[in-house]
């Protein structure tokens, strides 16, 4: 090839690049919400003398132009690809992958962080527990506890982090979980532990509590893939989780309850699983107050967990040993207004929260 | 707007060559000029006005300097246009550093007034005062307001340079030609330029970034930072630069080159004739030589050299640390001037290591927000504090950036260039990058724009200037 021809067709595969993508952005249909990523993307912004004037025309449009570009989660692909394959990144936008587990880097420990945790937990316990009744703590490790270690990722010490959530809440008495855990028991593009692969320690906590242990468990499938938060934000061309889900007899029984919508739930809110989130399945997903009703618990046995969404896949297998189980998230309800809303009487309190949530926990109320 | 944006690459640009390109000859400076002024309001909507001020100035100033030219009225003109121009940027840029620093020698607490800095106006002030002095100089006058004011707004190099002299592209600015060679070197210059930003510059600074947010600070870290610093910089703003070259290409201009693998210098005086070139020549040809340059002795070289040190340090920022890294470069040019060049040229590999610790010394108080934050990490590089040589987030962050830190370092030097330029000598080479060429522009815009599509906003370093 000559030079002209070069040039020209350097030109051309430019022009072709600028050119097509200026009128695939201008007009191709543009998404509002970003599946992979679970977030509204930046809207169209308007324009007026005083956005323009202010320059918040030209920085939402920036927004507005990366956000909505053309075929963006291929792209995203294309980045990570990049990241991983040539620079050898050890991480793209702070999540890494291990054998097809996706975790975040989660380092280091912040102290601060955990002593805050532990002034909220005990504000809540001094305010609502009642005579006789117990409290607990347990701590869900995050799935890097037994990913990085193995993969030479940034890690933190879990141990210190259970010890020192332990020396901080002596008012609870703290329930070890982590060495019934292992990495399979997390879903490999989700942040959250697999429900089948808890019993053990759904059973561990119920005997520390001093309930009965319960075995006997269905087993279903969710009918559809499941992509996790981790998926969408490595944007890794990575194989689907499959979502499965317990049942037993004392389930079919209980009734849940919505206190923050008011309204019945279903344990397993099968419309929820086929949505953006399937791991909504479990309770409805985020919400801050929930109630399940268990009419066939062998004795008038009452608790409330103070948990974050991991409980949302523990707690139906918590169901047999207690005739009430109230779960609250203090991330979307401040404790002050809990007593109006929870019936703290003769209930036990267990906070169960993950160390993802304990490391940064300024999102507590 | 940046240029490592999508708004950039796949709105601005796409319409404004359309406009430009569709445009007849005669009007083609006209849409270059409101093309500019698009981009320099989408960032800067408050200072278009301003701009326009110091343009008319600049011009009615070249008017009248070239009818008195020889004259004293036309010197009176010309120091008093330089005046005005310097007097913006003094008000913009150092009236709060100045009345900071008034208050804390008195005492006293006038309050800051909070001066916004427009943007680009280091650079365009710059080249206004280099316009009027040259047609004081001999140059003729622009009679047109529009080709003068598409000189100076031009948008490949309006916000951070390089610093265009009018002298460069006054001929071009006339009559130019455009070639499908021209563009295609254009465009090669110009994703050269923005892979250097959006892969290098700034990747290194997610590393600075990790490394400054780090609670475990260790002398490791501090080297990986100081190293990041560096070359972030040096990425970021060649990048730029290359851009600035590409896109004035692609339009038809040549612009002047303002790197030269400054990181293989085996002197710091070598440094600065391969780093920032326009600005160093631009500070030779208007303060050094007409305060007397090397000619009037050795003491009075050295006062001049300090002076433009000095100069050159609070160009860069309104800020202590500036200084101090003006300064640092007069003692070390000074130095190598006396006698340690000599020492130098005796060892190849001591003398390049010299110009790289100092370098990165430099850059840290370059890059800090203040003198006091830059003392801290130029101890750190040596242990102050009693911090340990290495931690675990240190380690974790020389892992994860070796590939982005060995890519850069490769890209700082020629080599990467030398083998393509040998390439290219065969006949096989020249028939594959026939191919490769355009294949590789097309990848790298398609690595790129995945990078700012999963990216958030990277601003360039040099808009703080």
């Amino acid at each position: 090839m000559d030079m002209s021809k070069k040039s020209i067709a350097v030109c051309a595969v430019f022009a072709l690049l600028m050119g097509g993508g200026f009128l695939l952005c201008v007009f191709l249909p543009k998404e509002a919400y970003s599946d992979s990523e679970r977030r509204r993307l930046a809207g169209r912004p308007v324009l007026s003398a005083d956005t323009v004037q202010s320059g918040r025309f030209m920085s939402e449009f920036e927004a507005y132009a990366t956000d909505t570009f053309p075929f963006r989660d291929a792209f995203r692909t294309v980045k990570a690809l990049t990241a991983d394959g040539v620079f050898k990144r050890w991480d793209n936008n702070g999540i890494y992958e291990k054998d097809g587990f996706l975790a975040a880097v989660e380092y280091p420990l912040d102290e601060d962080s955990l002593n805050r945790a532990a002034e909220r937990f005990e504000a809540v316990c001094k305010k609502y527990r009642t005579k006789g009744a117990k409290v607990f703590l347990s701590v869900i490790p995050d799935k890097g506890c037994f990913l990085a270690k193995e993969s030479g990722h940034l890690s933190m010490d879990y141990q210190a982090f259970e010890k020192k959530m332990a020396d901080l809440c002596p008012f609870a008495e703290y329930i070890p979980i982590s060495d019934l855990l292992e990495r399979e028991d997390y879903y490999k593009t989700d942040t959250h532990w697999r429900q089948e692969r808890i019993v053990d320690v759904a059973n561990r906590l119920l005997q520390a509590m001093g309930a009965e242990p319960e075995e006997d468990y269905e087993t279903h499938t969710l009918k559809r893939d499941f992509y996790g938060v981790y998926y969408g934000q490595a944007a890794l061309p990575l194989k689907p989780d499959t979502l499965y889900y317990l049942t037993q007899d004392a389930m079919e029984r209980c009734t849940v309850y919505d206190g923050q919508n008011q309204k019945e739930i279903a344990m397993y809110d099968l419309e929820r699983g086929m949505g953006k989130d399937p791991y909504e399945l479990f309770l409805s997903g985020p919400l801050s107050l929930v109630t399940i009703q268990n009419q066939a618990a062998p004795e008038e046995k009452k608790l409330v967990i103070v948990r974050d969404s991991f409980a949302s896949g523990l707690a139906p297998l918590l169901v047999s040993g207690y005739s009430r189980i109230t779960l609250v998230d203090i991330r979307y309800m401040h404790p002050d207004v809990l007593g109006q809303l929870v019936d703290f009487q003769s209930s036990d309190i267990l906070f169960l929260y993950s160390t993802l949530v304990l490391n940064h926990s300024d999102t507590l109320k | 707007m940046l240029f490592s944006s999508i708004t950039f690459l796949y709105y601005f640009l796409p319409i404004m060559a359309a406009l430009y390109f569709l445009s007849p000859k005669r009007f083609k400076n006209t849409a270059l000029l409101l093309g500019s002024l698009f981009f320099y309001a989408w960032g800067e909507p408050g200072g278009v006005a301003f701009m326009g001020i110091a343009i008319v100035q600049g011009y009615l100033a070249g008017l009248i300097i070239e009818r008195y030219r020889g004259k004293r009225a036309g010197l009176y003109i010309s120091v008093l246009s330089a005046g005005i121009s310097l007097s913006f940027l003094l008000y913009f840029k150092y009236t709060d550093f100045g009345i900071r620093n008034f208050n804390a020698l008195t005492g006293s607490s006038i309050p800051l007034p909070g001066v916004s800095l427009p943007i680009g106006i280091s650079f365009y002030t710059f080249q206004i005062i280099s316009y009027t002095t040259d047609v004081y100089r001999g140059e003729a006058a622009q009679k047109n307001i529009l080709d003068l004011a598409a000189y100076i707004a031009m948008f490949p190099q309006l916000v951070a340079g390089p610093i265009v002299r009018y002298t460069a592209i006054s001929a071009a600015l006339k009559d130019r030609r455009h070639t499908f060679e021209g563009a295609a070197e254009g465009i090669r210059r110009f994703v050269l330029g923005l892979s250097k930003k959006v892969l290098l510059a700034d990747q290194l600074g997610e590393l600075c970034s990790a490394c400054l947010a780090s609670q475990e600070k260790s002398v490791l870290l501090y080297w990986l930072y100081a190293f990041g610093v560096a070359l972030q910089i040096y990425f970021d703003f060649s990048g730029y630069s290359d851009m600035a070259v590409g896109l004035g290409r692609i339009f038809g201009f040549w612009f002047p080159e303002n790197f030269n693998y400054p990181f293989i210098s085996a002197s710091i005086t070598e440094f600065w004739r391969r780093w920032h070139i326009s600005l160093g020549t631009w500070f030779r040809d208007y303060v050094y030589i007409p305060l007397g340059g090397s000619r009037r002795g050795k003491k009075r070289q050295l006062c001049n050299l300090f002076a433009v040190w000095l100069l050159t340090g609070l160009w860069h920022g309104a800020e202590w640390n500036f200084v101090l890294w003006g300064l640092l470069f007069a003692v070390l040019l000074a130095a190598e001037k006396l006698w340690f060049l000599r020492v130098l040229e005796k060892s190849r590999v001591l003398s390049r290591l010299y110009v790289i610790f100092f370098v990165l010394i430099s850059f840290l108080l370059f890059h800090a927000g203040n003198a006091e934050q830059a003392f801290g990490e130029i101890g750190g590089l040596f242990g102050a504090g009693g911090i340990p040589l290495a931690s675990a987030e240190a380690l974790y962050c020389l892992k994860s950036f070796a590939g982005v830190l060995l890519a850069s370092a490769i890209g700082a030097t020629p080599v990467a260039c030398g083998l393509w330029n040998r390439a290219l000598k065969q006949p096989a080479g020249r028939k594959a990058a026939g191919v490769l060429e355009p294949a590789l522009t097309a990848l790298l815009m398609l690595v790129i724009t995945a990078y700012l599509v999963d990216g958030s906003f990277h601003p360039f370093l040099y808009f703080r200037f």
